[in-house]
C-alpha cells in the first residue's frame, strides 16, 4: 500500500497550496473522531491527509452585525460553553453538549460534523434549524458561501469537492424574543448516537402568549437533517398551552412518516417523535409541563 | 515522517508513519503501556490521555496532530513526591478492580479537576461518561474523584509508597 502523506498547513495560504494537491482519495483531517476511526475500522489510508488542526485562525465564534460566525475548527466543547452561542443559538450549544463524551467534544469540530454528513450529526440538526450557510475555500483560493442544505447531499455524501475545505458556518443570531432547544433520543442517556433528534426555534410573544416563525429540524430520520414546512406551519400563531403541544406531537409523527415511509424503523421513530416533541416543547418553558396522553 | 512530541514533560524526536495514531506512538514507540486500548473507536475511554489540559481519546487522533502540544499519560501523573491525589483516592476508595479502565478514568478525572477543582457530582459523572468500567459499577470511582476534589490543594503529599490509611500502595 502506498504510504499516505500528512500535510500540516498552519495558515490559509498553506491550506490552499495543500488543497491543490488533493485527489478524490485525499482527506482533510480535523478532530479525527470520524476519520481516524474509519481508517482503522475499514483498513484504508487516503493518499494525502491534510491536517487542519494547526489552523488556529479557524477557531472562533464572532457576532458580526446580526450574524453569528463560527470557524470550522471550533470544537463542540467550545460551542457548548461559548457565551455568544448560548445566548444567540442555544439549540447549537445544547446540541454540542450532547455530542459524544467529553473526550470526543474536546476534539470533534463543527466542520467535521457537517463534512462527515451523518444523518445523526447533532450539530447539523441544530444548524439546519438555524438556517446556516457554509463558507468554503478551494485549491484556487476561491471562497464561496452556500446554504448548508446544498452541502448535505445524502447520508455520508456532500457536494464538497476534493479540494474544498469548510472554513466557516454562519447564521442569523437569535434575538431575545426567540426560544430554542435541541433534544435527542438515543439508546442510552449519555454518549449516544441519536436515533432521533430535533432542534426547535420559535418566536414567542409574551403579551399575546403565542408562538410564530417556527423552525423545526429533524435529524437521524432519512438521509440528512431537514425542516418540514407543514410541521412548522402547524404551530404558527398558536397559543403557548397544552393543546399546541399535542398538535405539535401529532405533527412530528406525521413529518417522520413523510420522511421515511414504509421504513422498518418507522414505528419506533414515530413513537420516539412523540416523546421528543413533548421534550422539546417543555424545554421552551412557555407553559406548564405537558405530557403525551399515554405518558 | 519526523515528529517531535512532548510527553510527560519530556521531548521526544521520533520517526513515525504519517497515519500512526497517538496511542500507537505512546504504547509502541515510547513504551507507555499505561495507555490502554479497548475498543479503538472512542467508546470505552481506556486510551484517554490529556492533551494541553484536555481529555482526549488517543485512539482517535494521529500522533502527527500533536505537534507543539503537551501530552500527559498516566505515567506522568505521579511525581517524585509520590502518587497524585487522585491515584491515592482511587486506591483508598476501592475504585480499582481489574484496573483496565483505571488509567483512562484517572486522566478524565484529572482533566476535570484541572478545569474545575470542585466539581458537582453531576459534573463528575458527565466527565467520566466516556469511560466504561465493567467491574466497579462506577460509584467508588465517583467517590474517589469527589474525595480528591475535597483534598486541600496545597496539602503536602504523604510519604511515597504509603497510602493515607498507612497501607502500602
Ligand atoms: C464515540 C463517538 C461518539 C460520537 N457521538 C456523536 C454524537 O453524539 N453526535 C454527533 O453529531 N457526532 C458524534 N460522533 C461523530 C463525530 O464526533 C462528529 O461527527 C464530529 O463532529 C466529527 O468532527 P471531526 O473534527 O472529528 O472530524 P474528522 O473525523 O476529522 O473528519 C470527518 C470528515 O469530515 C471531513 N472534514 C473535516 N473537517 C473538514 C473541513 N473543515 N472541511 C471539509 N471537510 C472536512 C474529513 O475529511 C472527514 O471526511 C461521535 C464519534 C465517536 C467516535
Ligand atoms: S480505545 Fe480509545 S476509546 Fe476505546
Ligand atoms: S476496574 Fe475493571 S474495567 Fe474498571
Amino acid at each position: 500500500m502506498p504510504r499516505a502523506e500528512l500535510l500540516t498547513p498552519s495558515g490559509l495560504g498553506e491550506l490552499t497550496a495543500a488543497l491543490q494537491r488533493t485527489t478524490s482519495s485525499s482527506r482533510l483531517l480535523a478532530g479525527g473522531t470520524d476519520l481516524v476511526r474509519s481508517m482503522r475500522h475499514d483498513h484504508w489510508e487516503p493518499d494525502l491527509l491534510i491536517d487542519l488542526s494547526g489552523l488556529r485562525e479557524l477557531v472562533y465564534v464572532r457576532l458580526e452585525g446580526d450574524r453569528l460566525r463560527v470557524g470550522a475548527l471550533t470544537t463542540f466543547a467550545e460551542l457548548q460553553t461559548d457565551p455568544l452561542v448560548r445566548r444567540h443559538a442555544r439549540c447549537l450549544a445544547e446540541a454540542a453538549a450532547r455530542v459524544g463524551s467529553a473526550q470526543i467534544r474536546n476534539v470533534a469540530t463543527v466542520g467535521g460534523n457537517i463534512a462527515n454528513a451523518s444523518p445523526c450529526a447533532d450539530g447539523v440538526t441544530a444548524l439546519v434549524a438555524l438556517g446556516a450557510d457554509v463558507r468554503t475555500i478551494d485549491g484556487g483560493g476561491r471562497s464561496t458561501v452556500r446554504p448548508l442544505e446544498q452541502v448535505l447531499v445524502g447520508s455520508g455524501r456532500t457536494s464538497l469537492a476534493p479540494d474544498e475545505a469548510i472554513t466557516e458556518v454562519s447564521f442569523a443570531a437569535l434575538g431575545s424574543d426567540r426560544r430554542t432547544t435541541f433534544v435527542k433520543i438515543g439508546s442510552r442517556a449519555t454518549v449516544t448516537v441519536a436515533r432521533l433528534s430535533m432542534a426547535l426555534i420559535v418566536k414567542y410573544d409574551g403579551v399575546s402568549g403565542t408562538v410564530s416563525e417556527v423552525r423545526v429540524a429533524l435529524g437521524a430520520v432519512g438521509e440528512t437533517a431537514f425542516r418540514d414546512a407543514r410541521l412548522e406551519e402547524l404551530l404558527e400563531g398558536r397559543a403557548a398551552h397544552e393543546e399546541s403541544a399535542h398538535l405539535f406531537a401529532d405533527g412530528c409523527t406525521d413529518a417522520v412518516r413523510r420522511a421515511i415511509p414504509g421504513r422498518s424503523s418507522l414505528p419506533y421513530k414515530q413513537r420516539a417523535a412523540v416523546g421528543l416533541a413533548y421534550d422539546a416543547w417543555n424545554a421552551l418553558g412557555l407553559c406548564d409541563r405537558c405530557q403525551p396522553a399515554w405518558g | 515522517m519526523r515528529l517531535s512530541l512532548i510527553v510527560n514533560g519530556m521531548e521526544h524526536e521520533l520517526d513515525v508513519r504519517p497515519t500512526a495514531r497517538l496511542i500507537d506512538v505512546l504504547r509502541l514507540d515510547l513504551g507507555l503501556t499505561g495507555v490502554k486500548e479497548g475498543c479503538s473507536e472512542g467508546e470505552c475511554g481506556a486510551c484517554t490521555v490529556i492533551v494541553d489540559d484536555k481529555a482526549v481519546n488517543s485512539c482517535l487522533v494521529l500522533a502527527g496532530q500533536m505537534r507543539g502540544k503537551k501530552v500527559l499519560t498516566v505515567e506522568g501523573l505521579a511525581d517524585d513526591d509520590g502518587l497524585d491525589t487522585l491515584q491515592r483516592m482511587f486506591i483508598e476508595h476501592g475504585a480499582v478492580q481489574c484496573g483496565f479502565c483505571t488509567p483512562g478514568m484517572l486522566m478524565s478525572a484529572k482533566a476535570l479537576l484541572l478545569a474545575d477543582p470542585h466539581p458537582s457530582e453531576e459534573a463528575i459523572r458527565l466527565a467520566l461518561a466516556g469511560n466504561l468500567c465493567r467491574c466497579t459499577g462506577y460509584a467508588t470511582i465517583v467517590a474517589a474523584v469527589r474525595a480528591a476534589s475535597e483534598q486541600p490543594a496545597e496539602a503536602a503529599p504523604p510519604p511515597p509508597a504509603t497510602g493515607r490509611d498507612g497501607k502500602a500502595v
